[in-house]
């Protein structure tokens, strides 16, 4: 790398020369373009399962893929759903339950014109399960195999029909399906005979063609990759060939942008730069709102917690304790604090849940209830309990954790907590989490402040209250479990009948809730500022936004 | 002369190893788990153990850091964990646009700190130099990034003259030197040229102080030379020390332009080191960091042969 | 903030006599830049020192009721934060962090970074070439990419911060001892005092220290600023101190998103690092033109 300062300096002053006197007009094509700024440091990955989190589902995933199964993001005031998406209908095998057909949808195509078909299925499955498949690639494994932990296989049984066995009986499948989304098995076999001749390892052949699929990518969702400039844009244009007439895109194109400093993107959405900023800070919506932008938001299946430890000597293992801890925050003043943009959480799910089932103990704001309770366990505000929360300055998902957990333990020392904060880098704390309250890297605390998606039961409530989950295993950070909850556990999962289903994790819920293995703290609401000329705008109950129907005037 | 740019040369390559292994300590001994960036919250330890497999991370430290060096040197850094594109042309990509940046920023900067520099060497102790100097120092005292924030604030959110963030309104491959493109690189230019400007006529101030209080130019004065003429012979003797004070400011910026990037979301290579430590994507940390050192000690050695190319006076 | 590298040179030696010192401070003491400087640091330094006692509010207590407050509001004089703490007592209790980062870096990167400098400087010969390579290799990155990559590997915190400040000080400060002693060891009276058979040990403490610890001192004290500015960006990227810790970058990090909302309380915290550092980089101007016996 030889670069001469001198030689590169002459031609900027040339440059620059000729840029003050050439005219800039730029010409205002008369397509409709939506532009969004991304809370994301980095475009979410384009090769069909996205990283970044949720958000790289929202936007590298449902705009340009389709999965067999999908969210319902078309009402704003229901919680979103499970509904087809590639399968029309699938049903568990009668007689070996973890057997699942799926009927897949005719004359779904890919962008690059090629089928879907069972095939397409079984080559998306093995492309995360399959090590010995030609296409196998261990960097999407990560973010896959954990959201679907009992699938194991795939098999065609006719073109438009698949088998899908799992390791266990499970009744989450489909709701897991959501998270696998469906690239081109052609586009990826015209990539690799791209590669060139000289790259001979299969393996390295196989890395090069992901990278390239990912640069020009192919799946069958209603907007289809154009140009991307790794780590500054994606653009997306509409693919008018959509099989679901209701989600065909009005918008021609889609410009995402990583902006992931809050100022710079409020600056982007009030200088006109973008149409649509994801997060804005809260203390700018007020100048966001009052420049005519319009300001989205509903609360998300997410729980901003402490997750409480019950390892030995904790001081949470009673249960006086956990609840007054419940009862001494005051969460709408915490909203307040939050401009509004949160949701105050009173379990896991919010009461209009289907898995919210009525719990005895009532999560509310009530300190002389608290304060009792703390006395009858022997605390006082001369003798405070010592508690100890590890916390982040950052993250995925995590709010405003500063602002936030000093406002809890501002709240809780009026109910004689004394908490320490500890806080630690974001990706430590998250490798904290899989580890335990029991691990060295606890360093003796007996909180842990991540939060959590709780869209499928397994992430909302089964890792965090199962003993089968204890670290390192999953995410029971403080060993909370015994026998009652495994059997609420075993019964969801081995029901198959929705309606049913659903009522077994509404019990589940229930216990979660007068268990109190967290302090139950808050909702994201997903706030989002857009420009007025964005219409047709529906912000589900959901971490995901439907780009596919909204217009740009 | 050329004996001392030989000797020169050879004491960079041990120096070149010695950083690329500090580069490969440094992310060693970083806690947490390398691969958290695409290893899920719950995921199991068999997959964990697997995947560590699959990246090469279970392997021994000799065995990771000289794998890692002979594949750096044919241009091979690794691959990133988080996007899985080939870490060189992340970083190269990234290096021309803080490059870009950093020249203008460093050309801004040189400009301007001359001026008030010679200005206040010139007049020195006069009401211009405390001026000129107070200028400088403010320079070099100012936290930019907060410097930055507040440009983007006035002119972009408030006034709107400036786009706030990016590289140009189709991103750095459509990059183009026109009005349209160049209106993205002025506000952080302007703050990052901010630094540059303090040092430049902090160090220009004292070299025309001082070659004007030399005897023979004090004579040349007294026996009537005009004022260019003793102008010229300033510059003269000024050029090669300010040049060289330049040389490094670009290399200075090029490494510490991480907090601006940061806020004007310019993807140069600290943007890219921002989230290569946030992601806690190691090949991408490892390969930026020894890119941007390699870059560093290069300019160094090059600053240093011109200076001696330049400046017959440095006898080594 | 990266007048680090920029290879200020330090004053050049001369046998100092008893009367050196004082005539330095002579010196300063007319200087009014020096004094100004002088008394703004002094001020910083006795509000960090009893900011307990003096902070008009508890600089920890919030008030959801009562955050970021205009400058003026009721008895918070400078307003109040986005917790709703009083700005003021934050800013004089942030005082203790934001001093302590700048100076105790600087400190320990003296100690340390003038040992080895002068240790290889007065052994000369293979060993000055063994330590000298080894520092030129730290040396070799620029500060700030340096103290970003050890704070990013190292994680967030006040000790890694520390550390890693520590490490970027010490290659300059050597390098500055080194050359010194080196140029010391030359002398004639060092010369002479080991022709008179004065031990090693004897030497370095009489004759090396005594000459060579008054420019370090002076490069050392220029680094002060820039090691304040380093922490606190540091602490703006997420990488330094923790809240709810009062530290100027940290406020600074946490006060941005109300730039909107309250820009002239949103930018204090940047104005007291910008007024500090300033004070020290002028004092440490005013103290090498005071040393420079030239003039």
């Amino acid at each position: 790398m030889t670069v001469r300062p001198a030689r590169l300096l002459s031609a900027l002053i040339g440059c620059g020369l000729i840029a003050l006197t050439s005219a800039s007009g730029s010409v205002l094509a008369q397509e409709k373009v939506l532009r969004i700024g991304m809370t994301a440091a980095d475009i979410p990955r384009t090769l069909g399962q996205p990283d970044q989190g949720f958000e790289g589902n929202r936007f590298t995933g449902i705009p340009m893929y389709d999965a067999l199964t999908q969210w319902d993001l078309s009402k704003a005031d229901a919680p979103s759903v499970l509904i087809p998406g590639l399968a029309a209908s699938w049903a568990v095998d009668a007689a070996d339950k973890t057997k699942w057909v799926f009927k897949l949808r005719p004359g779904a195509k890919f962008h690059d014109g090629s089928a879907f078909d069972a095939d397409a299925v079984v080559w998306n499955v093995q492309k995360v399960l399959d090590k010995d498949a030609r296409h196998f690639d261990a960097s999407q494994v990560g973010v896959t195999a954990s959201r679907m932990p009992t699938l194991r296989s795939a098999r065609k049984i006719d073109e438009l029909t698949v088998e899908l066995t799992t390791s266990e009986p499970d009744s989450f499948l489909p709701l897991n399906l959501t998270n696998l989304f469906m690239a081109s098995p052609a586009h990826w076999e015209a990539k690799l005979k791209a590669v060139p001749a000289s790259v001979t390892d299969p393996a390295e052949r196989a890395k090069q063609a992901w990278v390239a699929f990912a640069a020009d990518a192919s799946g069958t969702g209603p907007f289809k990759m154009s140009r991307f400039v790794p780590r500054e844009r994606l653009e997306v244009v509409k693919n008018t060939a959509y099989w679901d007439p209701k989600r065909t895109p009005t918008i021609d194109k889609v410009v995402m942008l990583p902006l992931p400093e809050a100022n710079a993107r409020t600056a982007a959405l009030l200088s006109g730069q973008v149409d649509w900023i994801e997060a804005p800070a809260p203390d700018a919506i007020p100048q966001i709102k009052s420049r005519g932008f319009t300001v989205y938001s509903n609360p998300q299946p997410h729980i901003w917690p402490w997750q409480l430890s019950f390892a030995e000597g904790s001081p949470w293992l009673d249960k006086r304790v956990r609840h007054a801890a419940n009862l001494c925050i005051n969460r709408g003043e915490l909203k307040e604090l939050l401009g509004g943009m949160m949701g105050e959480a009173k379990g896991i799910v919010s009461p209009d849940h289907p898995w919210w089932g009525n719990p005895s103990f009532d999560v509310k704001f009530d300190p002389d209830a608290a304060r009792k309770l703390m006395a009858e366990a022997g605390h006082s505000a001369a003798k405070p309990l010592k508690v100890k929360v590890q916390v982040s300055a950052s993250g995925s998902g995590q709010m405003q954790p500063l602002p936030m957990n000093e406002y809890l333990q501002e709240s809780l020392r009026q109910c004689y907590f004394d908490v320490e904060l500890d806080v630690l880098e974001w990706n430590t704390l998250f490798t904290n989490w899989r580890r335990g309250a029991k691990d060295p890297s606890a360093s003796g605390a007996n909180a842990i402040n991540v939060t959590a998606a709780t869209m499928d039961p397994f992430f909302a409530m089964v890792r965090f209250v199962s003993t089968k989950t204890f670290p390192p295993v999953s995410n029971n950070w403080g060993f909370f479990g015994n026998d009652e909850f495994d059997a609420l556990i075993a019964t969801a999962r081995t029901t198959f009948e929705d309606k049913e289903r659903d009522a077994a994790l509404a019990r589940l819920h229930a216990r979660i809730v007068e268990e109190a293995p967290f302090v139950f703290v808050a909702h994201d609401v997903g706030p989002r500022a857009m420009s007025p000329k964005v219409k047709g705008v529906v912000q589900p109950k959901s971490w995901f936004i439907d780009i596919a129907p909204m217009r740009v005037e | 002369m050329i004996f001392y740019l030989l000797r020169r040369i050879v004491y960079t390559v041990p120096i070149m190893l010695g950083v690329a292994f500090f580069c490969f300590l440094l992310v060693h001994i970083s806690p947490g788990d390398p691969l958290v960036a695409i290893l899920p919250p719950d995921a199991s330890v068999e997959l964990q153990r697997q995947l560590m497999t699959l990246y090469g991370f279970d392997r021994s430290w000799p065995e990771q850091f000289f794998g890692w060096l002979w594949r750096a040197l044919q241009g091979d850094l690794g691959t990133s964990i988080a996007t899985g594109r080939p870490v060189a042309d992340e970083v190269f990509r990234a290096v021309g646009n803080t490059l870009m940046l950093a020249c203008l920023a460093t050309l801004i900067g040189f400009l301007l700190g001359s001026l008030f520099g010679f200005v206040a060497g010139y007049f020195s102790n006069s009401w211009v130099d405390r001026a000129a100097s107070a200028l400088s120092v403010l320079g070099v005292s100012v936290p930019h990034y907060w410097l930055g924030m507040v440009m983007v604030i006035v002119f972009s959110a408030w006034l709107g003259w400036l786009p706030p963030t990016g590289a140009g309104p189709g991103g750095s491959d459509q990059w183009a030197w026109d009005w349209a493109h160049i209106q993205y690189m002025v506000l952080p230019a302007v703050t990052m040229s901010v630094i540059p400007m303090g040092i430049i006529a902090r160090t220009v101030r004292a070299l025309v102080a001082d070659i004007l209080a030399q005897e023979f130019v004090v004579g040349l004065k007294a026996k009537g030379m005009t004022d260019s003429g003793i102008f010229l012979h300033v510059v003269k003797n000024a050029a090669p020390t300010a040049l060289a004070v330049m040389g490094l400011q670009l290399g200075y910026l090029l490494g510490g332009s991480i907090l601006i990037e940061t806020v004007f979301s310019w993807p140069g290579t600290g943007f890219l080191l921002n989230s290569a430590i946030f992601q806690r994507d190691l090949p991408l940390l490892q390969g930026t960091i020894l890119v941007l050192a390699m870059f560093f000690v290069l300019l160094n050695l090059l600053v240093d042969t011109l200076q001696t190319a330049i400046d017959p006076r440095i006898q080594r | 903030m990266t007048t680090l590298n920029a290879g200020a040179a330090p004053a050049p030696v001369y046998e100092r006599s008893a009367g050196f010192w004082s005539g330095v401070l002579k010196k300063l003491a007319r200087d009014p830049v020096a004094i100004g400087a002088a008394a703004v640091l002094l001020a910083l330094v006795l509000i960090a020192l009893f900011a307990p006692l003096i902070t008009p509010h508890d600089p920890y207590q919030t008030s959801l009721l009562k955050r970021l407050r205009p400058i003026g509001f009721e008895n918070f004089l400078l307003g109040t934060d986005e917790l709703g703490r009083d700005l003021l007592s934050r800013l004089m209790l942030g005082a203790r962090l934001s001093l302590f980062m700048g100076i105790v870096p600087v400190l320990i990167a003296f100690v340390l970074g003038s040992a080895i400098g002068i240790l290889a400087g007065y052994a000369g010969g293979l060993a000055n070439t063994l330590i000298m390579r080894t520092i030129d290799v730290l040396y070799a990155f620029p500060s700030v990419l340096l103290a970003i990559a050890l704070s990013g590997a190292l994680g967030a915190g006040i000790g890694n911060a520390l550390l890693s400040l520590t490490i970027v000080f010490i290659p300059p400060i050597a390098r500055v001892a080194e050359s010194v002693t080196t140029q010391v060891r030359g002398r004639d009276f060092v010369e002479a005092a080991r022709a008179s058979g004065a031990g090693a040990f004897t030497i370095v403490r009489v004759h090396v220290l005594g000459n060579v610890l008054g420019p370090i001192f002076v490069y050392a004290t220029s680094l002060i600023a820039v090691s304040m500015i380093l922490a606190s960006g540091l602490s703006f990227l997420g990488l330094g101190v923790r809240p709810p810790e009062p530290e100027w970058g940290l406020m600074l990090n946490t006060l941005r998103t109300a730039i909107y909302t309250q820009p002239w309380v949103a930018a204090l915290p940047g104005v007291m690092i910008f007024i500090t550092s300033i004070s020290f980089n002028l004092l440490s101007d005013s103290l090498r033109s005071a040393m420079d016996v030239k003039n």
